[in-house]
């Protein structure tokens, strides 16, 4: 086609579209409706999937568990770890830590028990974690008033606590400063040393963290551990480290293999793989679901299309009769399929952007624009208008001359 | 320039057949003025349609400017129709949507003419048919008499080699009718070949030559001197 047919067919088609615009419209709509299904979907399957990889991120970077009990496909979620028996030793733990810095980071031992809590006349019920030091790098959770306890807490077996957010809102008048204060725990008095951060989670944030030794000493009377946390060095040694670390602990447990183990190992990569393949498949869910509507929307340009070319048959003959070829009808019939769909697309884009920013400002939904779906909701109604369009316009170029003039 | 022989165009209409050109032969020379009379379902927008390169015949041979019609591609019909045919309709056939000016542009954009000469071209064409003013009216704010003149300028802007008219003056008045002969005379002069549809005895005579045709089939084809209407 040259240029100058493809302009006189613009022209035309713009005509035309004018000249019939609550038609046109509603052609278009489909398209558009389309086109911002496609979007706004693949924006809110995306936010989703990203905001799930957020809150992995905040168990703590490069994570492997070690936890008490019999493997049975181990998992990161915290699991309630206050009903297990304890089965990991401190040789277990020193093992451990031999291994910093080179093959792990670090390593945080963890035991926990419910508890009750009271501060002069409050009372509230919570969940007590002995740990060490390493513990605010591995899981990422930090204190943001105060400080956690100390080295020497930890040496000296003394009675420091940190409490989570939940806790301070328990047992405090807002603004009260705890540091220093003198708290409860089953009945045996700690020194709060500060408040951990918000996490959102109801049991992160009704935690209250004391010293290991303090907690095998007045808590539990067991000297083992429930889990150990352990930061790897990156991502890429994870799963190699996972083994190593299961065949270091079956030896220093004297069992022969992980059947019989009485610990397991969860890891963060198979969390994040199951959470990113449930999230893509939700994603894709959508993305199918919007491309269907696309599809409808392309329907719909069909049949107005069709219905446009029997309108038309005398047209197409008088067009025809005066010198239009073949290919002059179907560019024209086409180019007006095209327009109407690729008009729908872009103010589908508008649409779909608009709603997707919408629903994460006003709705409080995840919502991620990605510019692929954009290009691909586009390039698809593109497709939809030539594809859709095609039909229409190809029966229109192949009518004959005389018997177009003659339709009534 | 147009050789017809032995021609037939049939309608299959259920069982019976409709021979609305029968065995026709006509020769028209370049340059011609050739009026074509005839009762009403003689056939003889049927013979313009096939003249036109628009219809072609069930059976029998049409020559034009020495090419076998039958053996052209759709797309090179569809140039012979924009290039060398003007073809005014009985029914005129404008569209109904754009205005007198735009009608008379159709066939000058599949010429591939540009948008301005293109529109000069027409204004200037319709002032010919005396149509100043009423340029950029639609068709359904039009006369009859004066849609038909829009029909005879559409014919006439690419400046065909033949001009197929069928019934040209049908819906005008004599003086108007007398101004489109002139037109016709004059076009005849530059060397267009005509070929003329009419009822009107005084219509056909203007012609140089006057062909009459009954069921399909050529009756008489004299000089317009020679004619006896
Ligand atoms: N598409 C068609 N299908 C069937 N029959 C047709 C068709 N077109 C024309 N005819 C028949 O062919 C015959 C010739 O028709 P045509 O239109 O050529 O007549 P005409 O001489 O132009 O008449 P008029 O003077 O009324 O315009 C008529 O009997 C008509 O019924
Ligand atoms: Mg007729």
């Amino acid at each position: 086609m040259t240029t100058f047919k493809f302009t006189e067919s613009v022209k035309m088609s713009f005509r035309s579209i004018a000249s019939n615009k609550r038609r046109s419209f509603l052609t278009a709509l489909g398209v558009m409706i389309g086109v911002a299904a496609v979007i706004t979907l693949v924006a809110l399957g995306n936010g989703t999937q990203k905001s799930v990889e957020q809150s992995l991120e905040s168990l703590g970077s490069n994570l492997l568990i070690l936890y008490s009990g019999q493997p049975k496909g181990g998992s990161l979620v915290r699991r309630n770890t206050t009903n297990i028996q304890p089965s990991l030793t401190g040789e277990d733990l020193e093992f451990l830590e031999s291994l910093i810095p080179e093959i792990i980071r670090s390593a945080a031992p963890e035991s926990s028990s419910s508890g009750q809590i009271k501060y002069s006349n409050k009372n509230t019920a919570g969940t007590i974690i002995g740990t060490n030091l390493s513990y605010p790098e591995v899981r990422n959770f930090h204190p943001v008033y105060g400080s956690f306890f100390s080295e020497n807490d930890l040496a000296a077996r003394k009675p420091s606590a940190v409490i989570g957010a939940q806790i301070y809102r328990d047992l405090f008048i807002d603004g009260e400063d705890p540091v220093g204060q003198k708290i409860r725990i089953n009945g045996v008095s700690f020194v709060v040393t500060g408040i951990m951060e918000e996490k959102g989670s109801s049991t992160s944030d009704s935690s209250i963290f004391i010293p290991i030794s303090t907690f095998q000493k007045y808590i539990s009377g067991s000297s083992m551990y429930a889990l150990i946390n352990i930061q790897a060095v990156d991502l890429d040694s994870m799963r190699e480290l996972q083994t190593y670390i299961e065949n270091e602990i079956l030896r220093l447990h004297k069992l022969p293999n992980m059947d019989a183990a009485d610990f397991y190992v969860a890891n963060q990569l198979d969390l994040l793989n199951t959470l990113q393949g449930v999230t893509s498949t939700f994603t894709l869910l959508l993305g199918s679901i919007a491309a269907i509507s696309l599809i409808v929307g392309g329907i719909g340009i069909m049949n107005i299309m069709l219905v446009a070319v029997t309108e038309r048959t005398r047209e197409i003959g008088i067009r025809m009769a005066l010198g239009a070829k073949s290919s002059d009808i179907l560019s024209q019939f086409l180019t007006e399929a095209i327009i109407l769909s690729v008009g729908g697309g872009l103010i589908g884009i508008f649409l779909g952007v608009t709603t997707a920013i919408g629903a994460n400002k006003f709705g409080g939904m995840a919502s991620a624009i990605s510019g692929e779906s954009i290009i691909l909701a586009f390039g698809f109604s593109v497709v939809t208008g030539l594809f859709f369009g095609g039909y229409p316009a190809y029966q229109a170029s192949k009518l004959d001359p005389i018997e177009a003039l003659r339709y009534e | 320039m147009i050789k017809i022989e032995n021609l037939s165009r049939h309608y299959q209409m259920g069982p019976t057949t409709v021979k609305a050109i029968d065995d026709l032969s006509l020769k028209i020379s370049a340059g011609e003025f050739v009026s074509i009379v005839g009762p009403s379902g003689s056939g003889k927008s049927t013979l313009m349609n096939i003249i036109g390169c628009l219809d072609s015949p069930s059976s029998g041979k049409y020559t034009l400017a020495g090419e076998e019609v039958a053996g052209l591609s759709r797309d090179r019909l569809a140039e012979i129709r924009n290039k060398y045919i003007g073809f005014v309709f009985q029914s005129f056939n404008l569209l109904g949507r754009e205005s007198a000016v735009e009608n008379v542009e159709l066939p000058l954009i599949y010429a591939g003419i540009p948008p301005k000469e293109r529109r000069e071209r027409a204004m200037e064409i319709l002032k010919r048919v005396e149509l100043q003013g009423r340029e950029f009216h639609q068709p359904n704010e039009l006369s009859g008499g004066q849609r038909q003149r829009v029909a005879i300028a559409r014919a006439l802007a690419v400046n065909p080699k033949i001009l197929l008219a069928d019934e040209p003056t049908g819906a005008l008045d004599t003086k108007t009718g007398e101004q489109i002969m002139e037109l016709f005379r004059e076009l005849q002069s530059e060397g267009v070949t005509l070929i003329m549809v009419t009822h009107d005895p005084d219509v056909a005579a203007q012609a140089k030559r006057v062909v009459q045709v009954r069921d399909g089939k050529i009756v008489v084809d004299l000089p317009v001197g020679e004619w006896i209407r």
